[in-house]
C-alpha cells in the first residue's frame, strides 16, 4: 500500500464534510433570516403578551394610586428576558420606570393604552415596553445554533453509516478483491475468486465484477490451452518458411540446382573431405551448345526450358545422395562427383552428354535439339579449387574449339 | 401551715380593700400616638379607680400578642391579671379568647369587637362558649367618617366648592382595606355622601394609615380630578398628607380645598384651630378607660350586662375649634390626670343608670 494511498470512505467523508459545511454555512444563513423574523415575531407576541396581562393589575394599581405596587409591577415585567426596558406615563404626569437603561436606539417601543379599571373609555396612563435586544440576539443564536447541531449531529450520523455501508459493501469486497488479484499466478489462474457477502445479500455491481472476473480467468485459461498447440504450428510454419529460404538462398529457382554461393561453400567441404579422406574426386563443366542463338531465335522462354531440361537430366541421371549440380553461370553447370576417379567421371560426363543430346525440348509446338559440352577433371592433393575448375574449365574451352558436342578428355 | 394561717387572714382581712388587676394587651406601638394616648387614660382611669393595672405593647406584631399572652399564663397564679383587655386587631380575638379562657382568666374586647361572621360561629355569643369572656366595647367607628364627612360637605356647601358642573367633589383617603374601623369609618364617609345629593365622591384610595403615601395619591387625584375641592381622610395624619400635597401645588388648605380628618393629635387640634382642618372627630381612645369602669362595676358586683354585653358606642365628639382649645388646654400632651373616673362608675354612684360613653363629656 503505498503512501498516497487513501481509502474511498475517507474520500467519500471528505467530500460529505466538505458539502454539508457548506450546506450547513446556507442552511445556517437561511436559518438566520428565517429566526430573525421568527424571533422578532415571537418577541414580539411575548411583549404584547406581557404588557396585555399586566393591563388590568396596573390599571387598577395606578387607579387607586398604589406607586409602590405600579413600580413592583414594572420591576417584574422588566425582569422578564426578552424585555430590557418599560416606561409608564401616567395621564396625571408621573413617570415609572424599570429595566436596564433607557434606550438609545431607534427601537420603537410596544405601546399600550391602560384605560381606567372596569371602564371602556378614559385613559390612565400609557406602558411603553422596549425588547432586550441582547435577548433577542442571545434567542436568534440560540434557534441557529439549535438548528446547525440538529443537522451537524445528522450529518455525522448520516456520514458514519455510509462509511459503515461502504465499507462492508464496497471497500472490504474491493480489498479482498485487490488481495486475490495481487496474489494471482499463472498457477493459481483457475483459483476462483470468492467474497463473503452477508446474508440475503442481493447481487450488485461488486458481484458483476467478481463474474467479470471469473469470464477473465475463464478467457485466460483457455487462451493458455491453445497457446502450446499455437506454438507447435507456428514453429513448424516457420522451420517450412526456413527450409524454404535456406532452399531459395542455395538453390537456383529456375533449374533446380544448387547456385553459386553454394557451390562456393560446397566445393570447399568436398575437397577438404576429399584430402582428409585420400578419396578420389572429380568436376565436371558443362556448357550448353550455341545456347546464346536458342535465346536470339525462340526467346528466352526457350532458353528458360533448355535449361530446366538439362538440369532434369542431370537430376535423372546422377547419385542423388552423392553428386550435385551447381548452375555456375548463365548456360554453365559444374557437376561435383565425390567417390569418383576420373575415367569414371568422364563415362558419367559422357552418359550425360549424350542424354542431352537424345533430348528434344519444345518450345511453341517446335522441337528443339540441343548439345553441351563437358570438360572432366579429378583433383590432385594440392590442387585449390581454382586449379581444379581452371583444368575443367581448359577442357570445356578445348572441347568447345573441337567441334563441341563432346566430352574431353575423350571416353 | 404558719404560712397559709397568715394568708387566709390575710385575705379575709383586706378582700375588700383588695386591688382588682387588668392587662392591656396593647396592639400598637409604644410610640403611637393613638394607642399611647389609650394606654395613657386606661392607667388615669385605673388609678382613679384603684386598679392595678399593666401594659404590654405588641408593637403591631400579633404574633406577639399572642407571646405575651401565653406569659401571662405561664405566672404564678397570684400573679396573673383578674382580667384581660385586648382589641380584635389582626383577628387575634378567638384565639386569645381560647388561650385566656382556658387559663381561667376573664377576658374584654375593647375598640374592635367580632365583626368575622366565621369567628362569630366559631366563638359564639359572650359568657356562652368562653363563661371568661365577659364582653366586648367596640368603637362606632362609622360616627367618625359620618360627621367629619358632613361637617365637611357642610363647609363646601356653605364656601361655594362646587366644580363646573354644580357639585361637590370630594376625595377620600381610607385607611386600608383589611382593618374593620377603616372600613366603618369609610362607611360613614358615603352615608354622609348618600344623604347629600350635591356632592359626588370622585375616588376612594387607600393610603395606609401614611401621610407620605397620602400626600403622593392626594397629588395624582388632584391631576385626575381638578374639579375636586373637599378631601376626606381617614386619620389625622393622612389629611396632613393630602393638605401638603395640596399645599405643594400652590393650594391653601382651608382657603381653597377643604380637608377632613379623624383622632385627637396636637396638630390635628391647631390645624382645626388655624382652619386648615374644616372638621375633626376623634377621641375614640377612650374605649380602653371604659372598659375599665366597666370592668369596675363587674368586679363590684354591678354587671354591665344591663347594658348590653357587646356594646357598638359612638364615643366620637366632633370638635370645634373651641373644644379643640379645650382638649389642648386640658388634655394636651396626654395630660389625663385631671380626669376622676369614679364618677362614671355605677357602683360608685348609685344614681347613674346608663353610661355615657361619649367623649365629649370630658370636654365640657
Amino acid at each position: 500500500m503505498s503512501v498516497d494511498f487513501r481509502p474511498i470512505a475517507t474520500s467519500l467523508m471528505r467530500a460529505i464534510w466538505r458539502w454539508a459545511t457548506l450546506c450547513a454555512c446556507l442552511i445556517g444563513s437561511i436559518q438566520a433570516v428565517f429566526s430573525y423574523f421568527h424571533v422578532q415575531n415571537e418577541f414580539e407576541m411575548q411583549v404584547r403578551d406581557v404588557g396585555r396581562s399586566n393591563i388590568p393589575l396596573l390599571s387598577i394599581s395606578i387607579w387607586d394610586i398604589e406607586p409602590d405596587i405600579v413600580q413592583r409591577q414594572l420591576d417584574a415585567i422588566a425582569e422578564k428576558p426578552q424585555i430590557g426596558f418599560v416606561s409608564l406615563t401616567v395621564s396625571t404626569g408621573q413617570v415609572f420606570t424599570a429595566g436596564e437603561s433607557p434606550p438609545t436606539d431607534k427601537r420603537t417601543a410596544v405601546r399600550f393604552d391602560i384605560p381606567p379599571p372596569g371602564r371602556p373609555a378614559g385613559h390612565l396612563g400609557r406602558l411603553d415596553i422596549y425588547e432586550n435586544p441582547q435577548a433577542f440576539y442571545r434567542e436568534m443564536l440560540y434557534n441557529v445554533a439549535v438548528a446547525l447541531l440538529g443537522y451537524g449531529i445528522l450529518t455525522f450520523l448520516i456520514c458514519t453509516l455510509v462509511v459503515y455501508f461502504l465499507k462492508r459493501e464496497l471497500a472490504d469486497p474491493l480489498r479482498h478483491i485487490a488481495r486475490f488479484v495481487a496474489t494471482l499466478t499463472p498457477d493459481r489462474l483457475t483459483t476462483p475468486l470468492k467474497l463473503e457477502r452477508p446474508d440475503g445479500h442481493i447481487r450488485d455491481e461488486i458481484d458483476l465484477v467478481v463474474d467479470g472476473f471469473k469470464v477473465l480467468q475463464d478467457g485466460v485459461n483457455g487462451y493458455i490451452a491453445n497457446l502450446d498447440e499455437l506454438v507447435a504450428q507456428r514453429t513448424q510454419e516457420l522451420e517450412t518458411a526456413m527450409l524454404s529460404i535456406q532452399h531459395l538462398s542455395s538453390v537456383d529457382s529456375l533449374t533446380g540446382c544448387f547456385n553459386r554461393r553454394l557451390f562456393n561453400e560446397r566445393i570447399v567441404q568436398e575437397l577438404e573431405r576429399a584430402e582428409r579422406y585420400e578419396r578420389p574426386l572429380s568436376v565436371a563443366f558443362c556448357d550448353i551448345d550455341h545456347f546464346k542463338q536458342v535465346n536470339d531465335l525462340h526467346g528466352h522462354w526457350a532458353g528458360d526450358q533448355v535449361l530446366k531440361a538439362v538440369a532434369g537430366i542431370f537430376q535423372r541421371l546422377l547419385r542423388s545422395d552423392v553428386d550435385w549440380v551447381a548452375r555456375y553461370g548463365g548456360e554453365e553447370f559444374v557437376i561435383v562427383l565425390a567417390e569418383t576417379g576420373l575415367n569414371e567421371a568422364v563415362s558419367t560426363a559422357e552418359r550425360l552428354r549424350l542424354a542431352i543430346e537424345r533430348e528434344v525440348v519444345f518450345c511453341n509446338d517446335k522441337a528443339l535439339n540441343i548439345t553441351a559440352s563437358f570438360g572432366v577433371a579429378q583433383y590432385s592433393e594440392g590442387d585449390s579449387v581454382q586449379v581444379l575448375l581452371q583444368k575443367a574449365d581448359s577442357l570445356l574451352y578445348v572441347a568447345k574449339q573441337a567441334g563441341r558436342n563432346r566430352t574431353l578428355p575423350s571416353p | 401551715m404558719r404560712h397559709r394561717l397568715v394568708l387566709f387572714v390575710g385575705l379575709l382581712l383586706t378582700l375588700p380593700a383588695m386591688a382588682m388587676s387588668v392587662a392591656l394587651l396593647n396592639p400598637g406601638k409604644a410610640d403611637e400616638a393613638f394607642w399611647l394616648s389609650s394606654a395613657r387614660l386606661m392607667a388615669q382611669a385605673a388609678n382613679s379607680l384603684d386598679i392595678r393595672f399593666e401594659v404590654h405593647y405588641a408593637e403591631r406584631q400579633h404574633t406577639r400578642l399572642l407571646e405575651i399572652a401565653r406569659k401571662i399564663i405561664a405566672r404564678p397564679a397570684g400573679e396573673r391579671p383578674d382580667y384581660v383587655v385586648f382589641s380584635n386587631d389582626y383577628a387575634t380575638g378567638p384565639e386569645l379568647l381560647r388561650l385566656f379562657d382556658a387559663a381561667g382568666i376573664k377576658t374584654f374586647m375593647a375598640y374592635s369587637g367580632l365583626s368575622d361572621p366565621a369567628d362569630r360561629l366559631a366563638i359564639g355569643l359572650p359568657r356562652t362558649r368562653f363563661k371568661g369572656w365577659l364582653g366586648s366595647l367596640e368603637v362606632h367607628a362609622e360616627d367618625a367618617g359620618y360627621q367629619t364627612a358632613r361637617k365637611l360637605i357642610e363647609t363646601g356647601r356653605r364656601v361655594g366648592a362646587a366644580g363646573k358642573d354644580g357639585k361637590l367633589h370630594l376625595l377620600a383617603l381610607a385607611g386600608d382595606r383589611s382593618t374593620p374601623s377603616s372600613h366603618r369609618r369609610s362607611a360613614g364617609m358615603r352615608r354622609a355622601i348618600a344623604e347629600a345629593p350635591d356632592v359626588v365622591l370622585d375616588q376612594e384610595v387607600f393610603a395606609a394609615w401614611s401621610k407620605d403615601k397620602a400626600a403622593e395619591q392626594a397629588g395624582w387625584l388632584y391631576q385626575r380630578y381638578p374639579d375636586a375641592r373637599l378631601v376626606w381622610a381617614g386619620s389625622d395624619l393622612m389629611a396632613f398628607g393630602a393638605m401638603q400635597a395640596w399645599e405643594s401645588r400652590g393650594g391653601k388648605a382651608g382657603r381653597d380645598a377643604w380637608f377632613s380628618g379623624i383622632n385627637t393629635s396636637n396638630e390635628a387640634m391647631d390645624a382645626l384651630k388655624s382652619g386648615r382642618l374644616a372638621a375633626l372627630s376623634g377621641g375614640h381612645f377612650i374605649a380602653g378607660a371604659w372598659s375599665l369602669v366597666m370592668l369596675y362595676d363587674y368586679h363590684h358586683g354591678r354587671d354591665f350586662a344591663e347594658e348590653g354585653l357587646e356594646l357598638d358606642q359612638s364615643m366620637f365628639a366632633s370638635f370645634t375649634p373651641r373644644l379643640a382649645d379645650r382638649f389642648l388646654e386640658r388634655y394636651g400632651d396626654m395630660r389625663f390626670e385631671r380626669i376622676d373616673f369614679k364618677r362614671y362608675s355605677k357602683v360608685l354612684n348609685p344614681s347613674l343608670k346608663r353610661y355615657d360613653f361619649n367623649f365629649e363629656q370630658l370636654l365640657r
